[in-house]
């Protein structure tokens, strides 16, 4: 039997993953909402005030992690949303890598702004 | 048996009104995910004008601030994304086994919270742009 | 009715006198039937309540009768009656090719699952003064109409099958002529598990079943529950068990709307069963680390 066997089971994995970055997402995502619109109101943000929130390391990093775990909270959601529809076989696939692709792409492009952001590259 | 009947699809969105709240609170989760994943790379797609200079990004997130719809579709998405945490929060405790019995009310106190912060959030959103 | 007793007349007989004997029987079938009817209109008019039902009618194989309709059929109404009650008046009165199933009438059998009102009932639980009239009657949906209010079974038996649905163990107690028991507190677990009466309501209520054609569904899932958690079934097939149930189309795509735990006739906490197996599987993935 050639199957591939791995005790990091996939399907059960990526539930829990899902529900572990929703736990991070509600209370990132509410303070990023109050931080940007209540506190500081998005009309009044300039680069000079953004530079400063994320010259901090904490608030960097928290965003980052925001970043990749709405991320794949996100394209996972899609990916199962699809499946739910009976998403199958070569399609299947070919959004999986699709959406993978995406993905990665913004987080990269993410961390790139995040980067810029600090002004300190 | 030679033939059988398929309805197809005609039973489901046909018949919303039959829904069940557990339902609802599927739909409309659903709904809010793609708005959301949708903004998120709408969202980096408009921050990423912070890696060409910091001026291009004030002027760009400024410019976008002073246009009336942009304030509206942010109340929007103040709405879907209050609706989706507060949906989420109710999803987490029904994962953990937690008060299934009242699955269908938690789902009406989102509905109600998030009309209630949507509305009271309006003015803050609206602010100088008119 | 009695429309079945012509039938037991013996075969021996010539060819001209079966004509006959056919024709007796055809005759004496009609005269039943306008008997039926005749009772039915003095049923009607002595009734003090009518109930209107719109029954989904179709039939693939009579000409004329291949286009999907509702009929009405109007039927005096009893203190105490159901919907399936209800269904058997009018075939018996009214139409005898309204085909529907039904067998024990008392919510064990599993057969006479309907869509009533927009809502899958079992039509023999199913009190029509619970009901908004007209009662409107239809096979349940996400599967095929075979004829009339009957719908292909085959699909839901085979996801239950997957399951492996039946006791299986490793441990046999020592003693050969040893009872194999299980404690109060496991019996208590499973009780309401075991409930299930294959009768499909939950698996047509499901909006992801429906979609998704290789999920297992509620019901498959909850008698996976009934013996995963079973002690009597010892660890090894814990294991065997929750690995079929923790496939891609297993648990994992229960979406919690709770559409088959609204609508289960006999109150099986189905979408509360599918979490803990969800967290079962997660559980004993996360052991091997």
């Amino acid at each position: 039997m050639a199957e591939h066997y791995s005790s990091f089971e996939p399907k059960g994995t990526r539930w829990l993953l899902q529900r572990l970055t929703a736990a991070f997402l509600v209370v990132v995502l509410a303070y990023h909402f109050m931080l940007l619109h209540f506190i500081n109101h998005a009309a009044d943000i300039t680069f000079a005030g953004t530079q400063v929130r994320m010259s901090q390391l904490g608030y960097f990093l928290t965003m980052v992690l925001f970043l990749i775990a709405g991320t794949f909270h996100g394209v996972n959601g899609v990916y199962n949303a699809l499946v739910n529809q009976g998403l199958d076989g070569t399609q299947k696939t070919v959004v999986k890598w699709l959406l993978i692709v995406a993905g990665t792409l913004l987080i990269v492009q993410g961390i790139r702004v995040a980067v810029a952001m600090t002004g300190l590259f | 048996m030679s033939q059988s009947y398929d309805r197809g699809l005609i039973e489901d969105f046909g018949r919303w009104q039959e829904f069940s709240a557990g339902m609802w609170a599927w739909i409309f989760h659903k709904f809010t995910g793609w708005v959301l994943i949708g903004y998120l790379f709408t969202h980096i797609a408009v921050l990423s004008t912070a890696t060409v200079d910091g001026a291009t990004y004030t002027q760009t997130l400024q410019g976008l601030e002073s246009l009336l719809l942009v304030r509206f579709l942010e109340v929007g998405l103040l709405a879907v994304a209050a609706f989706h945490i507060l949906n989420g929060i109710r999803l987490l405790f029904v994962d953990l086994g937690v008060g299934l019995e009242a699955q269908d009310k938690a789902f009406y106190a989102a509905l109600i919270t998030t009309a209630a912060i949507t509305v009271a959030s309006i003015p803050t959103f609206l602010m100088g742009a008119f | 009715m009695s429309t079945q007793i012509q039938e037991q007349e013996t075969e021996t007989e010539t060819e001209t006198e079966q004509t006959s004997e056919h024709q007796t029987r055809r005759l004496a079938e009609k005269r039943e039937r306008a008997d039926m009817r005749e009772r039915a209109e003095a049923d009607l008019s002595d009734a003090d309540e009518i109930v209107r039902l719109k029954i989904f009618r179709y039939d693939p194989e009579v000409e004329g009768k291949k286009d999907p309709r509702f009929d009405t059929f109007e039927v005096p109404f009893g203190k105490g009656m159901t919907v399936l009650d209800a269904l058997i008046y009018a075939r018996d009165h009214f139409d005898s090719s309204l085909t529907f199933r039904h067998s024990c009438r008392q919510a064990i059998c599993g057969s006479d699952a309907l869509f009533v009102n927009g809502r899958q009932q079992l039509g023999c639980k199913t009190q029509l003064s619970d009901l908004e009239w007209p009662v409107r009657i239809e096979p349940l949906p996400h599967a095929e109409v075979v004829k009339d209010l009957v719908v292909d079974m085959e699909h839901f038996y085979d996801q239950m099958e997957a399951v492996e649905p039946y006791f299986q163990t490793n441990e046999l107690p020592k003693g050969e002529l040893e009872e194999q028991r299980q404690t109060r507190e496991n019996r208590e677990k499973v009780k309401m598990s075991t409930r299930c009466i294959w009768c499909s309501a939950c698996m047509s209520s499901c909006n992801i079943a429906a979609g998704d054609n290789k999920y297992l569904g509620p019901a498959a899932i909850n008698k996976a529950y009934r013996f995963a958690m079973d002690e009597r079934e010892g660890e090894d097939m814990k294991e065997h068990r929750l690995n079929i149930i923790e496939q891609e189309h297993g648990v994992w795509r229960c979406q919690t709307q709770f559409s088959c735990t609204v609508v289960c006739p006999k109150d099986i906490p189905l979408t509360e069963h599918i979490q803990e197996l969800k967290r079962e599987a997660v559980k004993s993935n996360l052991k091997f680390w």
